[in-house]
């Protein structure tokens, strides 16, 4: 029987989780720990998690915010997650070339993360059927190197 | 397309052999490789066909680390067929596929629970020994009312088997329901910015 292509789904995936379900869950918890002045990564993380669900780029970019924090100040081995989240959430919110360049950095650590390839050709699908592949190849240019050397660099260190 | 009309569900410790299930069964692929773990979770469809119905069935593999335990619980909503997975050789996996059956009886009343033993070709060539006998399992599974399968997706052996089981154990919403279900699904997907189709 024939099977439908693995990685058109992907995408798909983030956004077939009930969106108000899980803002209910998590959202409360972070708050309760914002008020408090004690945020756990725990806690960040899976609001975060939510907030890219969200059908609403100011939500997002609310996420991509929580996420780029925990990158920086989270544990080597946690960065993997974070950075495919902001991959996603870049997606979302048509930056295409941000969202180009996490998954290139993740690559580069990980090359064989399969996840991450189909999320790449995913990614790339969106930018054709949008006309927006000449766009990209100038801009990854211009804004990639530095941003994936860095995250590269960053994730280097634990390998 | 994003329209399954069946919704499984991979549960399981990380490690387990989830990915490499559903990678054998939509792809007919095994790759040997180092683990690399899953994140949050992964979706692929297949379409099967089953007693003289077609249809599409949408399967969630999901990220087996405790850093997604709290969201599982979302993954596994709705969900009309559950595949538990534990690795034969290693007995905290079984006991943790235990906990994950209790959760979805207590949240998921509709869900049917495959029990499933993973890298049964490593038992086989005795690579590594079986952690918990053949019967105990088959035992437990049968208090539970779920169904037992060992697998192997290195060899594929039994993978094929365990989803057209599935396919052909599941009740499909009736036609009405159906097409209301579609309808849902297209009206979900204009509403977010982000259907891949
Ligand atoms: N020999 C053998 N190895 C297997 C089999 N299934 C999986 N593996 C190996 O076991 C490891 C883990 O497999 P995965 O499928 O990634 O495990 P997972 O359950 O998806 O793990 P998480 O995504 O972290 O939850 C990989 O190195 C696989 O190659 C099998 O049937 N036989
Ligand atoms: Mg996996």
């Amino acid at each position: 029987m024939s099977s439908l292509y693995y990685p058109l789904n992907l995408l798909l995936c983030i956004v077939l989780i009930d969106f108000c379900l899980c803002f209910q869950k998590y959202e409360k918890v972070y708050h309760e720990q914002l008020n408090s002045g004690n945020i756990t990564q725990k806690a960040q993380f899976e609001y975060a998690w939510c907030l890219v669900r969200s059908k609403y780029s100011a939500d997002i970019r609310k996420g991509l915010i929580l996420l780029e924090e925990l990158f920086h100040t989270d544990k080597e081995e946690s960065k993997r997650d974070y950075l495919y989240y902001l991959a996603i959430g870049n997606a979302r919110i048509k930056e295409y070339n941000k969202a180009l360049q996490y998954v290139r950095g993740f690559l580069q650590i990980e090359p064989g993360n399969h996840q991450v390839h189909d999320l790449e050709v995913v990614i790339k699908r969106r930018m054709e059927k949008e006309g927006l592949v000449g766009v990209a190849l100038t801009g990854g240019i211009v804004l990639g190197i530095g941003a994936v050397v860095g995250l590269a660099f960053a994730l280097a260190k634990k390998h | 397309m994003s329209g399954a009309d069946f919704k499984v569900v991979l549960l399981g410790t990380e490690a387990v052999g989830k990915t490499s299930l559903m990678k054998r069964y939509v792809q007919d692929r095994f790759h040997p490789r180092p683990h690399i773990n899953t994140i949050g979770a992964a979706f692929a469809s297949k379409s099967v066909s089953s007693r003289g119905r077609q249809f599409v069935m949408g399967i969630w593999d999901t990220a087996g680390s405790e850093r997604y335990y709290a969201m599982s619980q979302l993954y596994y909503r709705d969900a009309k067929a559950a595949v538990v997975c534990f690795d034969l050789s290693e007995r905290v996996t079984f006991d943790r596929a235990k906990q994950w059956i209790i959760e979805l009886r207590n949240h998921e009343e509709d869900c049917k629970i495959y029990l499933c033993g993973t890298k049964k070709d490593v038992i086989e060539d005795g690579t590594k020994a079986r952690a918990i006998s053949h019967e105990k399992v088959l035992q437990f599974s049968k208090g539970i009312g779920a169904v037992y399968i060992e697998t192997s997706s290195k060899t594929g052996e039994s993978v094929v088997e365990l989803f057209q089981l599935i396919a052909d154990n599941c009740e499909l919403p009736s036609a009405k329901g159906k097409e209301e279900s579609v309808k849902l699904q297209l009206s979900k997907k204009s509403e977010t910015c982000c259907s891949a189709s």
